[in-house]
């Protein structure tokens, strides 16, 4: 019961008829952090965030919320956008934004007062009276946003958020996801986007087959994945070089620089961190070293790694979850 | 707080319906439209007269034709032409009659050549005054002094009135039983309303869950509320919309009745209807028809119209939950409101079976069928409705509504269970060994 996680998920395993939606699993988010939970489809993600929504209850298993329980009227402090959302369709807009506002425990003069802001600064002030299906896509989709965000939560739970966004509406959004967490709360993230995770999170979970496969900081992840694999840019003699590092290191690129490039480069593995150093001495005797740079993976190799082992086998998911 | 929030979920279902135009619409036609249907045979009874009919007469027994007696949509004309040369001439008029000599001892031997279509009224008028004037002839063959008198004399008509002995109050005042005719009447009319509603009305939750389910506005309300308390909500906020809608119709049909039917009854009886109310009618004095007078004193009972009306939205509330609770489970269950059919079935057979049963009401409203239809739950809504104008004990109808309100809780239970489960299915169709494993789900 750590006081700076504001969630921690214990054990939580869930079976429907046929198959398992999640399998033990464990996690703790901290406070004021952009959590990426990863996966791939089906793997037990969108379980996961109905677990902590209290929207199903695990078989096995708790959740914490700030420290405790986690208590019925604890929805009050989560924001969820859901992948699978949608509006009421012929509702008004104003009106059906102060509907949710109000089951988020909003009086109607305050959700009015704070939606009115919010339209304001995504400039659809104009549609606060228009029905929902005279909407384009992407507009339902802010207001969508401004839904789950109005309430001020200190947890919010974003399920695929850019799927559907424009590049331009997704950038929004990912400047407001950030700019609330700058004022404090904490983001969950579900998404297989994985340019976006390496972006904006900061700690990662990656849950595959209904397990959590792997957990931790971005940024520790990348590193402990990396495989002592360098890249060198240098200006010298290329058989010079080769010749040089025989023996002390393994060359797995080492390119004809091209006619008129200003650098020739060379990928290398070191067997192990004690003969880094060495290894960049051998380089700065032989030729002009320009660069010397750690190739630390990107998340999307880790994941497809991560994953890929598995996915042969992967079981069929069965008509019991709609997880995605 | 978890009332607040049905109460949110309540107020959006009931603000989204009764601001249709639809509703605002079917609320103000209906009742326009019933009292149209009961008052519209007599005002075109009154007010239409069917064209003057111009009939030859060829009498050739020279009895008949003296006495015919033409009135307004009838007029006889003697003619001395053959029936040939009248059929071949006369045919600017309605029709010839021909009458034949042995009419006294062969009275069929009467025939009506028309020179278009008529009608049963014209038919039935002209053999009537036949009848009537050969009957006349064949007395007046037997020679009887005063006979005319003697006749008047011995016509006997009885009027019954009835009254409830299970039904008498404590002074002594024994209480007029309500016409049966308009008993009858108000049981049909009341079990057609409530069948009306069951179905319309829980169609209409199914047909909203269906519609959150595919617009996947769902799981955005499912994480501020629990499944159970957003399908309770929506069937609670479709039945307000019910509720009011009864309440207009009843106060609609009321005061336009009450503005309407002294317009349409003659003053003298309007007295005697409510002399038999207030129990001091003396049947010697009432005026003409007294079986009009009991079913008009029944029809204008203020006590009992406002106690069927009581009633009405009782098992109007208590028939709809219980039926919306089983149809929201089975639209939480589907994709598309064609999916839902099969599904739908076992539903609505119950349903329709009371209309059924409804019928045997209309023979016997206490026969051992219809006693116990109308306790069973699924089928007593509809059932006790068309029982309950023909005055029936109150325990029964109390144990009735304890044994429906009982069950729409126990199916509230069940169908939250399957609820919570389905409106996360998509895809593929479930049957009824699925729908059952979901209700055993832990959640």
């Amino acid at each position: 019961m750590d006081k700076n996680m504001i969630l921690e998920v214990e054990h939580v395993s869930k079976r429907f008829a046929r198959h398992t939606a999640l399998d033990d699993v464990s996690l703790s988010i901290p406070r004021g952090s952009v959590y990426g939970l990863l996966g791939p489809n089906g793997a037990g993600k969108t379980t996961l965030i109905r677990i902590i929504n209290r929207i199903t209850a695990p078989d096995q298993g708790r959740v914490l919320f700030d420290g405790r329980e986690i208590r019925p009227e604890d929805v009050y402090r989560i924001g969820y956008l859901p992948e699978e959302r949608g509006l009421y369709k012929k509702m008004k807009v104003g009106e059906q934004a102060v509907f949710f506002a109000r089951l988020k425990g909003l009086s109607r003069r305050d959700a009015v007062a704070g939606l009115k802001k919010w339209f304001v600064k995504f400039g659809i002030e104009s549609w606060w009276d228009r029905k929902v299906d005279e909407l384009s896509k992407g507009m339902a989709q802010k207001v969508q946003f401004i839904v789950t965000v109005l309430h001020e939560p200190e947890l919010l739970i974003f399920d695929e958020p850019f799927s559907g966004f424009d590049p331009i509406n997704a950038n929004l959004l990912k400047e407001e996801i950030l700019g609330l967490r700058d004022k404090g709360a904490t983001v969950i993230f579900s998404t297989h986007n994985m340019s976006s995770v390496e972006e904006i999170c900061d700690h990662i979970t990656l849950i595959n087959r209904s397990r959590n496969v792997l957990t931790g900081r971005v940024d520790e992840i990348r590193r402990r994945h990396g495989n002592n694999i360098f890249q060198v840019a240098y200006r010298g003699d290329r058989d010079l070089l080769d010749r040089a590092l025989a023996g002390e290191c393994e060359i797995m690129e080492h390119p004809e620089p091209e006619l008129g490039a200003a650098y020739a480069s060379l990928k290398i593995h070191v067997q192990d961190d004690a003969r880094v150093r060495s290894v960049i001495g051998r380089i700065n005797e032989t030729v002009e070293l320009r660069s010397f740079t750690e190739l630390i993976p990107s998340m999307n190799d880790i994941f497809i790694r991560a994953v890929g082992g598995q996915l042969e086998e992967a079981q069929p998911v069965g008509n019991e979850s709609s997880n995605s | 707080m978890a009332t607040t929030k049905i109460g949110i979920i309540i107020a959006r279902e009931f603000n989204e319906r009764v601001r249709k135009k639809s509703f605002i619409l079917t609320t103000i036609l209906m009742p326009v439209l019933m009292i149209g249907l009961m008052v519209a045979p007599t005002l075109i009874m009154r007010y239409s007269k069917g064209e003057t009919r111009h009939i030859a007469v060829i009498d050739r027994s020279d009895i008949i034709a003296p006495k015919l007696e033409s009135g307004e949509e009838v007029i006889f004309e003697e003619t001395d032409l053959d029936l040939e040369e009248a059929r071949r001439d006369r045919t600017d008029l309605f029709g010839i009659l021909w009458i034949g000599e042995d009419v006294m001892t062969n009275p069929s031997n009467v025939k009506l050549y028309t020179n278009g279509s008529s009608s049963i009224i014209v038919e039935e008028s002209i053999s009537g005054q036949i009848a009537d004037i050969i009957e006349k002839e064949k007395l007046r063959a037997y020679d009887i002094d005063n006979l005319a008198q003697i006749l008047e004399e011995v016509d006997t008509k009885v009027y019954m009135q009835v009254f409830r002995n299970d039904q008498t109050s404590g002074e002594g005042d024994d209480k007029q039983a309500n016409s049966s005719v308009v008993a009858t009447a108000a049981g049909f009319v009341l079990a057609m309303i409530l069948y009306m509603f069951l179905l319309i009305y829980g169609s209409m939750v199914m047909q909203s869950v269906i519609e959150e389910k595919n617009n996947r506005v769902l799981e955005v309300v499912v994480s501020s509320v629990s499944p159970f308390q957003l399908m309770l909500g929506k069937i609670l906020g479709i039945a307000s919309v019910a509720v009011v809608q009864v309440l207009i119709w009843g106060v609609l049909i009321c005061g336009v009745g009450a503005f309407v039917m002294p317009q349409l009854i003659p003053a003298d009886m309007m007295g005697s209807v409510e002399a038999m109310q207030a129990g001091t009618l003396d049947p010697a004095v009432a005026g003409g028809d007294i079986e009009m007078v009991q079913m008009l004193a029944t029809a204008t009972d203020f006590g009992f119209v406002l106690q069927l009306f009581v009633y009405l939205l009782l098992y109007v509330v208590g028939g709809y939950l219980l039926y919306s609770a089983m149809f929201a489970a089975v639209g939480s269950a589907v994709d598309s409101v064609q999916d839902a059919q099969q599904l739908q079935t076992p539903i609505t057979i119950p349903i329709i079976l009371s209309i059924f049963v409804m019928m045997a009401v209309m023979k016997d409203p206490n026969s051992p069928l219809v006693f116990w239809f109308s306790l069973i739950p699924f089928t007593s809504p509809v059932v006790m409705m068309a029982r309950i104008p023909c005055g029936i004990p109150t325990w029964e109808i109390i144990l009735s509504l304890v044994l429906l309100y009982i069950t729409f809780v126990a199916m509230v239970w069940l169908a939250a269970k399957i609820y919570r489960v389905g409106i996360f299915m998509y895809g593929k169709k479930p049957t009824f060994k699925e729908l059952y494993k979901w209700v055993r789900y832990k959640y």
